[in-house]
Order: structure tokens, then sequence, then C-alpha cells
């Protein structure tokens, strides 16, 4: 919606000016997204006339032109223009000016001659060139004969004018219109409006009802449908102070009676459509729905098939149009047109934005019937229209309306209490207060008794239906801002997050203290992740939900693994030269209980890591090694350690993505919960990735299960205790951590710790064999150890892994 | 005797104080004259030779010139250890604008840390932090929350659907109705409800199909707008600055009456009028108002009985404001040099 602050100023007095009035429309919820004004860069810019031309002496193409722009003396200004002669009247622009394409104008001198301004063409202007002739086009602008010298040029071309642009809300179908927006102003600036009087003189014998059938068959989607018959109607030009407001509007002008029928819509907020009488077969016309398979042939010259939830208006054979979106062609009004029969009806809001985005055709008409039209307006619009188009001497109005308003719309009335006012609002207001911005908005207030006040809401104002609505009503014309801000009170409330919600925020933080950065990743993925990441065919993970209207082919399901995901966000960091990749994504996956979708799905919070290159950040004394298995393995020792996850086995085994013979699991009794390994080279491969990578995936709510709920401190010991070390050779194939266990089960009863410290294969190892090197602690709380105890202990321990592994012991 | 004694004192005064230039030749100066085999031990020594009047003068004299060496060789010892000090202080400089040796060190995402500001700033005032699902019901994305079928925003071209009753969530709405259908009817509830949101908008420099946001209410008795206004405010001002101005519009919501739309002046420009805030000199920050009495009712509560607020906004927006971001891919795009810039 967009209208001049002339038009308003047809019907209200104001001072403010287009800016000071836009902003109190907008603190009063009726937002003004620009104010335009149309002759920005035009106030240096006026109409002269050419005294004198002659060429320019050192070129072929320039002329030397006098110019009359009103002051005393003439102004002399170099041309390049070809279309300028003697006489001539044209925009001009002065020294200081500056155009609205940016162009500064200053004193010059072109080939020596002096130039003070420019002739300016319409381009140069930025004026609206869809009516200019071809002349008027190619080069300087020339202006009529009779146009006056040296005034401005916004006066002579009608671009004083201010439009005000708004961008209302679904709510206030009432201010898409003049008048709507007359109310509004009137109570915000506290002038009174001076409404046009409409009165139609019917001044033609002929009876409209015996020259049209109108009637309604669909009274789902069409309320009313009323009718004017005008005769003897003569098509030209509207008058020019229409096609100003109407430009204003941004609607362009086209012929009287289209203009009248936009003129009215706009003013009234009540969408018109005029028929040619002669075309309307069987001078009938019925509300109907479409069939489905119908061929509709609209305005815009093109047939449509109905889909037979369309709301067409009818006549005898055929659709003559899809209601309140777009008029047909066959019915149009055309120079040859003599009678006429005016629409006004009230059509289903829903409806029509159906009909209108399912065609894609969007009308000024149709976005006001979607945001509810006044029920009660559409004879008064008729009237409107009838009167302007008698008052320009185009037609006679034949007696009568046609009108079908099947069920009387009722009044809405709402009741309040001051008290449930102020309570809602948090402020004091006196009930006549209240009372006083009602009656201004045209609400009829009465008391109905015991402090209660009854209030019957205005036909426009299909939003207000609670005691809730009337307290916005009021809060925004008393102002938001003169509303006391306040806190809350009541009962202390204990603030927080769920557990959780904590647990995913530490291990955030951790990991982020760890080295790894945190990625956000969408949560849709496509097909083709599974086979890259070599998911096998009958995998879950390949159970991914589908969306029914994806946005693109590229995301058409919703994700089963944040692998996947942070494997992209990888691959787009190593195509940038982003080499050192640490990262990790902590998000939910998706796994549907069964496809097709019955109920919604298991949501699961998994958090996942990514992890190639060096394994410190490159500097004069880091050295420049890469990142291994360990390092990743590492990282979720650590993780879990910091999130007090105690007392898991690893062991070797087989995870999506990952490499066979490089994947940790992290196991608590038979449920994996963390799994770490190298990237599978045919996964690496399948992305592109050509360095060594590492993953990692767990699931959050599973180690949050796991979690240790200890607090307690442990006393540090009060006695010493005594380190072993054990060198081994073992075979190659034997696990640490089966070492580590035997270990721990013979230490006997002051075991209490074990660390591998070395490992090494190579020359001095006999081949298929590799040594190690632990050191095991033994510690009493009850006393000194003595070197004794300590033998015990590590005796067993040498039996033990001499038998188990066939170690054979270091010195 | 006197005199050879105060010859020995010169003397050796002389050696400490010219000889020395290091701490082994004061300890050979020391063990000259006063080491056991030194002139003045000696000296002492020799006393049983001396008559028996003699003796406690010359012992005096002797003592008081060891004493005064003693002294003298303790002073030049301070003197020596402090410049070998400095010239092992000099000798050790190194160049400290040499970078540090630095752990690796991760980053956290620019929107978990807007989120986690956020979190914190309304925790303080009380309010509990809930969760809902993404993959959600029809009926508590848009029914719960007073949008009828027919309403524009639920138009299936606006949400991704899974089928025709489930779709994944538009915004963070209906964590309200799940929250207070948790509650005991008309129970107080302070809660705001972070999360995912999916629109079917095309991915470009201020939209994207997934975002962040975050649904806030308060319901109690007697919640009212001048409520809405003090707590908003005081957030805003928290997670922006002190000075920010907060305005209030009057706006339209389907599931709050009256609704609000929350501005602050410009925090690239202060309120002046920029390229950022399109010469208005405000940002559109927050939508809000006081809970539609349907949207109670459908969840339980009793609008006679209690009211409240509720309010959602763009963590994304938030995030771009505060650290100049101009592009909203850059968040979802991952780029290390970008995430690198944070924490």
């Amino acid at each position: 919606m967009q209208v001049s602050i002339k038009w308003l100023h047809d019907y209200i007095d104001f001072t403010e000016t287009a800016e000071e009035l836009a902003d109190k429309l907008t603190m009063a919820g009726i937002p003004v997204e620009n104010v335009i004004r149309a002759d920005e860069g035009l106030e240096k810019v006026v109409t002269g006339k050419v005294e004198n031309i002659v060429p320019h002496p050192d070129s072929d193409h320039m002329f030397i032109t006098t110019m009359n722009v009103g002051g005393a003396e003439p102004v002399q200004i170099v041309t390049g223009a070809q279309n300028v002669h003697q006489d001539d009247i044209v925009p001009v622009a002065m020294v200081g000016a500056k155009l609205p394409t940016g162009q500064k104008i200053s004193k010059g001198k072109l080939r020596g001659v002096p130039s003070n301004g420019m002739l300016c063409s319409a381009d140069e202007l930025k004026l609206d060139t869809t009516n200019m002739t071809e002349d008027q086009l190619n080069g300087i602008y020339i202006l009529p004969k009779d146009t006056p010298v040296g005034v401005a040029v916004t006066e002579v071309l009608g671009l004083d004018d201010v439009v005000l642009e708004f961008e209302l809300t679904a709510n206030r179908g009432d201010c898409f219109s003049v008048f709507g927006l007359i109310r509004e102003v009137a109570i915000l600036t506290g002038n009174e409006p001076k409404w046009p009087e409409i009165k139609v003189n019917e001044d033609d014998a002929a009876k409209a009802a015996d020259m049209i059938k109108i009637g309604i068959e669909a009274h789902d989607l069409c309320s009313r449908f009323s009718g004017r018959v005008l005769k003897n109607v003569k098509i030209g030009p509207s008058p020019k102070w229409m096609q100003q407001r109407l430009d204003g509007a941004g609607i362009r002008a086209i012929n009287n009676v289209v203009d009248v029928t936009n003129f009215v819509m706009v003013e009234l907020g009540q969408p018109m459509h005029a028929y040619d009488y002669d075309a309307i077969a069987g001078h009938s016309l019925v509300a109907r729905k479409a069939v489905a398979g119908e061929n509709l042939h609209t305005l815009d010259d093109s047939q449509r098939l109905a889909k037979g939830t369309e709301l067409v208006i009818a006549d005898a054979e055929k659709a003559a149009g899809l209601a309140g979106v777009m008029g047909g062609l066959e019915t149009e009004v055309t120079e040859k047109t003599t009678t006429i029969v005016l629409e006004a009806a009230c059509f289903n809001g829903p409806s029509i934005r159906r009909t209108s985005r399912g065609c894609g055709l969007h009308s000024e008409a149709s976005g006001r019937f979607e945001r509810g039209t006044d029920v009660t307006g559409t004879i008064r619009a008729l009237d409107r229209a009838a009167q302007l188009l008698q008052d320009m001497g185009a037609c006679t109005v034949t007696q009568g309306v046609v009108d079908v308003y099947p069920t009387t719309k009722e009044p809405v009335h709402v009741k309040f209490t001051p008290e449930q006012i102020n309570n809602r609002l948090g402020t004091d207001l006196p009930a006549e207060k209240m009372i006083d911005i009602l009656e201004k908005l045209y609400f009829k207030v009465s008391e109905a008794g015991n402090g209660v006040y009854s209030v019957e809401v205005p036909s426009w104002r299909n939003d207000v239906t609670f005691m809730e609505d009337l307290s916005e009503e009021i809060a925004r014309i008393y102002g938001f801002d003169n509303i006391h801000s306040t806190t809350p009170r009541g009962n202390v409330t204990q603030g927080g997050q769920k557990p959780a919600q904590m647990f995913e925020d530490r291990l955030k933080l951790t990991l982020s203290h760890m080295g790894l950065s945190e990625e956000v990743s969408f949560s849709f993925t496509n097909p083709d992740i599974f086979d890259k990441m070599e998911i096998p065919q009958e995998s879950n993970l390949r159970k991914a939900i589908p969306i029914m209207n994806p946005l693109t082919d590229e995301f058409p399901l919703v994700r089963t693994t944040l692998l996947g995901s942070i494997l992209e966000n990888a691959v787009r960091n190593l195509s940038r030269k982003n080499e050192d990749i640490k990262i990790f994504d902590v998000a939910p996956v998706f796994y549907p209980k069964a496809l097709p979708l019955t109920e919604l799905p298991r949501e699961v919070v998994k958090v996942a890591g990514f992890m190639t290159g060096r394994r410190n950040p490159v500097g004069w004394s880091n050295d420049s090694d890469m990142i291994d298995f360990y390092d990743a393995k590492g990282i979720v020792e650590d993780l879990l350690e910091i999130l007090s996850i105690k007392r898991y086995q690893v062991e070797a085994g087989e995870y999506t993505a990952m490499h066979p013979g490089k994947t940790a699991l992290f196991k608590k009794g038979k449920e994996v919960i963390a799994a770490v390994g190298e990237l599978h080279p045919k996964v690496a491969e399948n992305f592109g990735i050509t360095k060594k990578a590492y993953i990692f995936e767990m699931d959050l709510l599973t180690l949050m299960k796991y979690k240790s709920e200890k607090t307690k401190t442990e006393a540090l010991p009060k006695y010493p205790g005594i380190c072993r070390d054990l060198a081994m050779l073992v075979d190659e194939n034997v696990s640490a951590a089966e070492i580590e266990r035997t270990i721990a089960q013979n230490g006997g009863e002051y075991f209490t710790d074990v660390t591998l410290f070395d490992v090494y294969q190579g020359k001095q190892v006999a081949a298929g064999k590799k040594s190690m090197a632990f050191n095991i602690q033994f510690q009493s709380n009850d006393k000194t150890l003595t070197d004794a105890d300590a033998d015990q202990g590590f005796k067993q321990i040498l039996e033990a892994v001499k038998k188990e592994f066939d170690a054979e012991l270091r010195g | 005797m006197e005199e050879k004694i105060e010859q020995l004192r010169q003397e050796a005064a002389q050696a400490v104080k010219q000889a020395v230039s290091s701490l082994g030749d004061l300890n050979d100066i020391r063990v000259k004259y006063l080491g056991k085999k030194g002139e003045l031990t000696s000296i002492l020594r020799g006393m049983g030779q001396l008559s028996k009047e003699d003796r406690p003068r010359i012992g005096q004299i002797v003592n008081e010139a060891r004493q005064q060496l003693e002294q003298l060789i303790a002073e030049k010892n301070e003197e020596l250890r402090e410049k070998e000090l400095q010239k092992r202080l000099a000798n050790e400089k190194i160049d400290v604008t040499l970078p540090g040796r630095r752990a690796p060190r991760g980053h956290i995402h620019p929107l978990t840390m807007t989120l986690m500001e956020i979190k914190n700033i309304f925790m303080k005032m009380g309010f509990t932090v809930e969760v809902g699902p993404e993959i959600e019901k029809e009926y508590y994305n848009f029914e719960a929350l007073n949008l009828p079928k027919d309403h524009p925003a639920r138009d299936m071209q606006d949400s991704f659907y899974i089928n025709e009753d489930i779709l994944m969530r538009s915004q963070t709405s209906p964590v309200q109705a799940r929250t207070m259908e948790a509650h005991e009817p008309n129970s107080p509830i302070r809660m705001i409800a972070p999360g995912r949101v999916y629109r079917r908008d095309d991915y470009d420099a201020t939209h994207s199909p997934m975002f962040t946001q975050i649904e806030g209410m308060v319901i109690d008795k007697g919640i009212s707008l001048a409520d809405l206004k003090g707590t908003l405010e005081n957030f805003l001002k928290q997670i922006f600055n002190d000075k920010v101005k907060v305005r209030f519009r009057p706006s339209f919501f389907p599931f709050t009456e009256p609704s609000a739309e929350v501005d602050i002046s410009c925090v690239m420009c202060q309120g002046k009028g920029c390229r950022v805030c399109k010469g208005t000199g405000w940002l559109e920050i927050l939508g809000s108002g006081m809970i539609h009495p349907n949207v109670l009712r459908m969840s339980g509560y009793d609008p006679e009985k209690v009211s409240g607020f509720a309010f959602g906004l763009g963590v994304e927006r938030i995030a771009m404001l505060r650290y100049g971001i101009e592009d909203l891919r850059l968040f979802y795009d991952n780029d290390l040099r970008f995430l690198k810039q944070f924490w």
C-alpha cells in the first residue's frame, strides 16, 4: 500500500511533514516503510527557454546555448544534444544542482567555452518515462510550448508530491485504504477529517435489476455481491488530478472506468471490477466455484485451467473472471464499451489467497481481499464510482443497485472494564481516556453497568473481537512509549538449565579448550552422503526422513549422521587451504521409528569430531608432526575424564566411516559410548581428502548417563609408595589394554596404577615383536611400603605376563 | 711489630681494592692473609712469643686489622657478585619478541557464544531454559499458537513438511505450548526456549533454511505490557550495551495481543542513520506481545486468572550486530579463518 500526501490532504488538514507523519503512524502500529520524494535531486532544476543556439566553434557536435531561466541575465550553457532548437523549453540543471543520477553540476568550460549548467534529458532526471513520446525520450526533454519559464521543474511536472509507502500488518486490512489511513491520521494529529460527500444521481430511467441478474452459489466463498449498471459510457482518459492520485498510489492510469474502479478501491478499500455489459452472456453474473479443468481466459490474455477450488464470476456461458484476482478478457471494458456493470463484492480471504498464490497473480484487489474487506461497504463503493464517472460526464446511472447479501453481518460487541485494560497494559488510565480513544476510532462505547463497558466494533475492524484487542487499540494510541517499564513481580523463580543442556555446554567448552573449533551445520542431507561414507545398503542410517517439499535437490532428507556433515565442512575447509583442521559439532540426528513417519522421530544429540594436519600450531619452535590416531583418541580420553566418565573398556572394533584396523570403541559393558578412528581410506577418497584424517563420534545422552556423580575428593597418600618399571617383549598383536588389565589384576593388594611409558618396534627388536615398558605403582594407606611388599606384587605380575603373553622380560 | 701489622693491613686492603677481578682472586687474598697459614693468622699464632704486656695490645691490633680486612673482603665480595650477576643477566638476554609457545586452541562458534550469553542473562532473571523437538507436530507449531488452518503463516510453501501433520518446526514457539502443558494449569512460568528452526527461505546474506531462534515466555498473575517492556529493555541493554535505546512499536502476531515489534538504536551508527539501519537509526531486533487468550486457553491456562508475555528473537541477527557480520552464511560456512576470530 502506498499513498501520496496530497491524497491524504484532500480529506484532512495537518501540519506535520511527511516524515513526522510517517513516524507517528509507525509508532501507532501503521508502519511506514519509506517516505518517497519524487523531487529528490531536482531542487535546482528549472525550466529554461532557448533564446539563442549556435554551433560550438571547436566541436562538430556541440552547441552553445543562451538560456532564459527567469533571471535578469541569461545563462550560457554548452550542450551536446542534437534535438534542441531556438524557443524550446527544457529542464535546466543550474550550477549547484545534484541530479538523481548523482551527477553534480558545476561551472566549467567545454572545449574552451564557459558553461554554467546543463540541459537535461528525462533519463537524467530519472523521470517516469512510461507515458512519454519517442521525441521526448531521445535527447533533451522538450517541454510543452506553454510551460512557464524559470519555475521549478518539479512544479511543472507535478513531482512535488510525497509518497508514503506502508508495510501494513496482516490484521489491518482496513488501512489498505485512504479512508482507513485518514481515520488514523485524524486521531494521531488531533484534526477532523473532511469526508467527501458520496451521493449518486440515478439519472437514467432504466432499472439495473431489469438489466442484470446477480447470484451467489458458493456462499462459503462469497458473502456479498453487489452491482450497478451505468449506461451511455464514454471511455476516455480520466482527469489529471485522478491520474496523479493513482500515480502516487503506484497505479498506472488506463482509462476513466478502470481508473475510477482503482481510485475507489484505494480510497475506500473496496476492490471493484467493471464488466462490458454487452459481452456478458445472458446478462447474468454468478459467483460460483470453478469446475476442475474449466478454461479461464484472464485479462492478461492467458488461458488458465481451473483446479476447481477457485471462486469465479461466471456469466450464462462461462467463467468471466477469477473472482477478486483477475477479470476475464472477454468481458473487459474496451474503447467500444457503452454500458458497464460495476461489481463490488466481499470474497473469502483465504480462498482468494490460495487462488492468487496458486496462479502467481498478485493484484491490488487480491491483496485487499486476502486481508478482509468491509462487507457493509459494497454499496457505498458502487455509489462512489458512479458518482465519480457521472461527475466526469462519462455515463448515466441506472436506477438502483442489485445486491445479493444473504446473511447480514451483525456488529460485533466487546465488553471491557478499565481495570482489565489497565492490568493488561500495566497502566493507570482513567476510563474517560480509554473511551475517548475508542470513540475517535469509531468504536461506539456504552455503559453496561457495574463498571463494565460495551463496545460496538466498526464494521471495517474485522480484527477486533476480544477485550485484549481493545487493550491494543488503547495502548497503541496512548503510545507504547508512555507506558512505564516495570519488571514482573511474584515469587522468585529459580532459573537455570536442564542437566542435559548444562552437560552439552560443558562438553562444547571442554572440546574447545582441547583445541577443537565448533562448527554448526544444517540438519539436512542427501543420499549421496551415505554412498560417500560407504554406509551399507541395509544400514538404518540410510533410513533418513524425506522432506515433502525440499528447497532444492541438494537437501531432500533430514540427517541421520553428524559425521557426514562434519566431513563436508572439513572438505570445504581443505579446499580453501585450511589444512590444519580440528573441528567438532554437537547437534541432533533424526531416527524415524518407521517410514513413512507416523509419529515424531527420535532426536539424538551427537558429538562428532574431525582432525587432520599438524599437531601443533605452525611456529618457530614447534615440531611439525602430523596428528595421528592417538591424538584423536587422547581427545576422547581427556573429554571422558573431564566429563567424569570412568571405568570404561577400550576395544578395537568397527564403526561408520572408520578404518577397520584403526578404530577404538569405548564401551560400558556392551554399550559403545564413543568411537574414534582413522577415516576409512575409501571414504577419504570419496570425499577427496588426501591426507590422513581422524574422526570420532559420541552420543550426548549416553555419555551423560555414565557421568559419575562422585563429588568427594580422595585424601592424599600419607605414606610413600614404590614404583617399579617393567619392560618386556611381546608379540606385536598383543594389545596394550590386555597387558594393562593383566597387570592390574595380578598386582596384589598394594597395586594402585600402571602407566605405559614406552613402545618400540625396530632394529633391536625381533620381527613380529614389540617392546613395551610400564611403570607400576604400589601404595598403602596404612604403612610405608618395604621393597618386599612391592616385590610380592611385582613377582605375581611378572609371572602373569610371562604366562599370558609369553612375554620376554628385558633388563 | 705494629709497623708490620700496619703494613700488612695496608697491603691487604690495597690488594682487595685493586688487584681483584674475580671471586677466585678475592679468595686467594683471603687465604694469603686470613687463611690458616695466612700472614695475619701467623702473627696471631706467634703471639706466644710476645711479652705479656704486649700480647693484649698487639692482639687487639691484629684482630682489628683482621676484622677490617674481613669486612673489606665481604664488601668486595658483594660488589663482585653483583658485577657477575649483571654480567650474567646481560649475557642471558633473549629475543622476547619471538612468539610464545602456545597450546593448540579451539573456538566456540559465535552462535553458541551468543546463545550462551543470552541464556545467562535470562537465567539471572530467573528464567528456565526449555527445549523441544525440532521435528514437530503441526498442532504445536501452529494450532496451539492461535494460527488457524487458513492463516498465511501456515502456508505449506513456507515450511518444510514431512507429512500433513508433521513438519520441521518453523519457530521455537511450540515449546511454549509444550511447557504450559507440562505445568499445573495457571502455575507461573518464566522460560526461554532456544533452538534451531527451519523455513523454506532461499539461502542468502540475510536468510537461511535453518537458523537459531529463542522464544521466551512469562506467565503469572498480573503480568502486564509494562513488565514485557521492562524485561526486554533489561535484556537488550545487557546483550548490547547500557546506552542502547529501546523502542516498542505496535505490531501484529497471531499469538499475542497487544503485539510489539522491538527496535534498538542502531549499534553501528549509534542511531545517526547508516547502511545497516537503512538510514532510520533503528534496528528491528525482536517480536513480542501479551500472550493471546486463545493461546493460554489451548494449553489449559485460564486467561481470566493469569496473563503473560512472550517474545521471539533471532540469534543470528544478534550475533551479526554484535560482531559486525554482514553475511549470515558465514555462520554455516564454518571456515576456520572465521571461526578462529571468536574466543
